[in-house]
């Protein structure tokens, strides 16, 4: 059982420039956290730290609250960003080299090396070189390079990028299945839609800094404040918009038809709003709106 | 009755000790796929063969030639030119038997005895087309006269050496021979005159001689070294920049400190390098053997230990710059550029070198300069000229040098490493973290 993953106020100059500052959140065992942010946040150097390809200018991160060392890092898979193995090699040999870099004995890394590609199917490639392979099943050798060791710790730099549905799906399952089995995965992903049906926990970084972090369900509680849609039957000359006139602390964020989306603030009363609402025509809908996390990532990131 | 156990108090101790066992077992690893790729790879292999095929044949070939007795078919007319082709046949055969014979080349000179050659005469009844039998081939030449002293000797388009020689020698022979006769001189006499004595040399500052002139196995040597710095010290740097362009490096890096690989890596080629060469000496030696030059093999065997020593210095020595300079590039192509340097430090001192191949101040320098070391020094091991003791203050000296380059090597390519966007510059790679 692998404990907390954590980044502890984890900062990283590159030169003048300021990629992380002072960056902090856990990744729990058993769980998914999806890693969001526009391109340049810092996602990758956040996750190459932890890996330990880059070292962190200040902060430390810490598994079960133990540092780092390059022993427990061996114990990881790593799916880099810009996708890494050897184009001449016999996709075979460079599993099982992999296999014992990573640690493994010859004959281990060769066993489990040669179940990682009879699972993914590609059993009868083994003796190919990688690169006659299509990119689609180069990938799935990447994917078995990172978790051919059994790892304690998932680390995924935009896993499901450049793969089909299908293979999307199948992605999918294999990061819930590893967590299920007490493995904490980090994946970092530009799909939030993905990242919503995959993840329980999410973290959000923008310019270097983690803007929202925490269950996924929580943090649309927390962030969509109090939205409600309401669809009202007026009478023709009255403007739907009047609405908020009548709630105090609410505001209009938009109108469509027939539909208002409006925001109450802490001190409204939703009671008062259904009152209005029935004032003002016939109540088709009144409901409270939960926001995508695409729509939490456009407000927070702007 | 249970015995105390030691377990907690051991385990603490066992931690240090498994990792170093880690960093050589992981060291070992990497330097296993290097050889792995190596010996997959069919450029290697081929110029191997290549090198294999060229050795054996440069061993084989002149001692074929040199052990070959040329046979010749003369035809002869005539009771004098029967007589002088009977006694050059012999001198022929002697020196065949007697094994003193100069390769052709030399003896075509007339230095020293008499070519080996396996003369067969072919008479020719008196009227008979002499002249006809030399244009058709059917022999090789044809010897004409009845008496000694007016033959004339029929070639078509030249006469064989080895023939012209022996004829000249067999006739003046026989000349002094009559002449002598006719003077009425005692054999002694009549032998100073066919064979004088001739003075003894005697060399007062000799270098060792050998089957081979030293100075060739020098270049053989030094070309070998040449030849095998540059071709896996290119395959040192185009392996470290084929892990940074297609980013194995960022998986690597991630389980292995910078440092393990880059010894993996300089260890791996090396042991190959290595190994090339003890093939191709072997090669070479076993041809020699085979073909009955003993004194060859153990001329080369003599010289080979330093040549060996100073290879393997010199190459680690080089191996960990050639892996910076694979480093600073971040593609295939930028490696012409960032190689340049380490061409220049290899070919350069090779041919300061070659320059150098005469004794004096200039070589006696050059051979502790730890460039040209590893050239100069077993090549002045085999010219003789090098005192017991200054090899291995050489070899230390080419060693700190190496340690050197192995301290700043890691520091540069650590630096570089993971910079895999753009061509990276020294200055940046010796400030650049991780």
């Amino acid at each position: 059982m692998t404990g907390v993953l954590a980044l502890e106020r984890v900062t990283r100059d590159f030169g003048d420039r300021r990629a992380l500052d002072e960056v902090s959140f856990e990744v729990r065992p058993g769980r998914t956290t999806g890693f969001v942010g526009a391109n340049g946040a810092g996602k990758t150097t956040a996750m190459r730290i932890v890996m330990g390809v880059l070292a962190a200018t200040a902060g430390e991160v810490t598994l079960g609250g133990r540092p780092l060392t390059r022993e427990v890092r061996r114990t990881f898979g790593y799916m880099p960003e810009e996708r890494g193995l050897y184009p001449r090699m016999r996709v075979l040999d460079q599993l099982v080299y992999l296999g014992r870099v990573y640690g493994l004995s010859a004959s281990q890394a060769r066993a489990h090396s040669e179940e990682m590609l009879e699972r993914l199917g590609l059993s009868e490639r083994g003796h190919d070189l990688l690169q006659t392979l299509s990119l689609g099943n180069q990938q799935r050798v990447q994917v078995a390079a990172a978790l051919m060791h059994d790892p304690v710790l998932l680390v995924l730099d935009e896993p499901f990028s450049g793969l089909d549905p299908l293979a999307i799906d199948a992605m999918g399952e294999q990061l819930r299945e590893r967590a299920a089995s007490g493995v904490p995965v980090l994946f970092s992903s530009h799909q939030l839609e993905l990242v919503e049906q995959l993840c329980d926990d999410v973290v959000i970084i923008d310019d270097g800094r983690v803007v929202a972090a925490g269950s996924a369900d929580e943090l649309r509680a927390r962030r969509g404040g109090r939205r409600y849609r309401v669809e009202v039957d007026v009478p023709p000359g009255t403007d739907l918009a009047t609405l908020v006139d009548a709630v105090p602390g609410a505001r209009l964020v938009s109108v469509d038809g027939a539909t208002v989306l409006v925001e109450l603030d802490d001190s409204a009363d939703d009671q008062v709003l259904l009152a209005a609402a029935q004032r003002l025509g016939t109540l088709r809908e009144l409901a409270r709106v939960r926001p995508t996390l695409a729509e939490i990532f456009r407000e927070v990131v702007r | 009755m249970s015995a105390p156990t030691t377990k907690p108090t051991a385990e603490p101790t066992a931690e240090p000790v498994r990792s170093q066992a880690g960093a050589w077992r992981s060291i070992g690893v990497v330097a296993g796929r290097e050889i792995a790729v190596k010996l997959r790879d069919k450029a290697f292999i081929g110029s191997t063969v290549f090198m294999l095929l060229l050795v054996t044949a440069a061993t084989l070939i002149p001692i074929l030639l040199q052990q070959q007795t040329p046979s010749v078919r003369v035809a002869v007319q005539g009771a004098g030119a029967a007589e002088v082709v009977d006694a050059a046949a012999v001198l022929g055969r002697d020196a065949q038997e007697s094994g003193t014979a100069l390769p052709p080349a030399l003896a075509v000179f007339g230095v020293g005895g008499l070519p080996a050659a396996d003369i067969t005469s072919v008479e020719v009844e008196p009227g008979g087309d002499v002249e006809r039998l030399v244009l058709d081939g059917d022999v090789d030449a044809a010897v004409v006269g009845d008496d000694i002293a007016q033959l004339t000797v029929l070639g078509a388009e030249g006469v064989p050496d080895e023939l012209d020689v022996l004829l000249r020698a067999a006739s003046s022979q026989l000349q002094v021979q009559r002449a002598a006769d006719e003077a009425g001189l005692t054999a002694e006499q009549m032998a100073s005159l066919t064979s004088p004595v001739m003075p003894e040399i005697e060399l007062l500052a000799a270098s060792p001689t050998g089957v081979v002139p030293p100075e060739l196995l020098v270049l053989v040597f030094a070309f070998l070294f040449y030849l095998s710095v540059l071709t896996f010290g290119m395959s040192i740097a185009q392996s470290v920049v084929e892990e940074k362009q297609s980013r194995v490096i960022e998986l690597l890096v991630a389980a292995l400190p910078v440092r393990w690989l880059l010894a993996g890596k300089v260890l791996g080629n090396t042991l190959m390098a290595l190994g090339q060469i003890v093939v191709i000496l072997g090669a070479g030696l076993l041809g020699a053997t085979a073909a009955g030059q003993g004194e060859l093999v153990s001329q080369v065997l003599a010289a080979s230990g330093w040549f060996i020593v100073f290879f393997l210095l010199g190459f680690v020595m080089l191996a960990c710059l050639w892996a910076v300079a694979g480093s600073l590039a971040s593609r295939i192509e930028d490696l012409q550029a960032t190689t340049v340097v380490m061409q220049v430090l290899v070919i350069v001192p090779f041919f300061a070198a070659l320059f150098a191949m005469d004794p004096g101040p200039l070589q006696r320098l050059l051979s502790y300069v730890p460039f040209t070391a590893p050239l100069l020094m077993p090549a002045r091991v085999v010219l003789g000229n090098a005192a017991p003791w200054e090899p291995p203050l050489s070899a230390l000296l080419v060693l700190a040098t190496g340690v050197l380059f192995v301290i700043i090597g890691a520091r540069l390519y650590e630096g570089s490493l993971m910079h895999t966007s753009a061509r990276s510059s020294v200055k940046q790679a010796w400030r650049g973290t991780r």
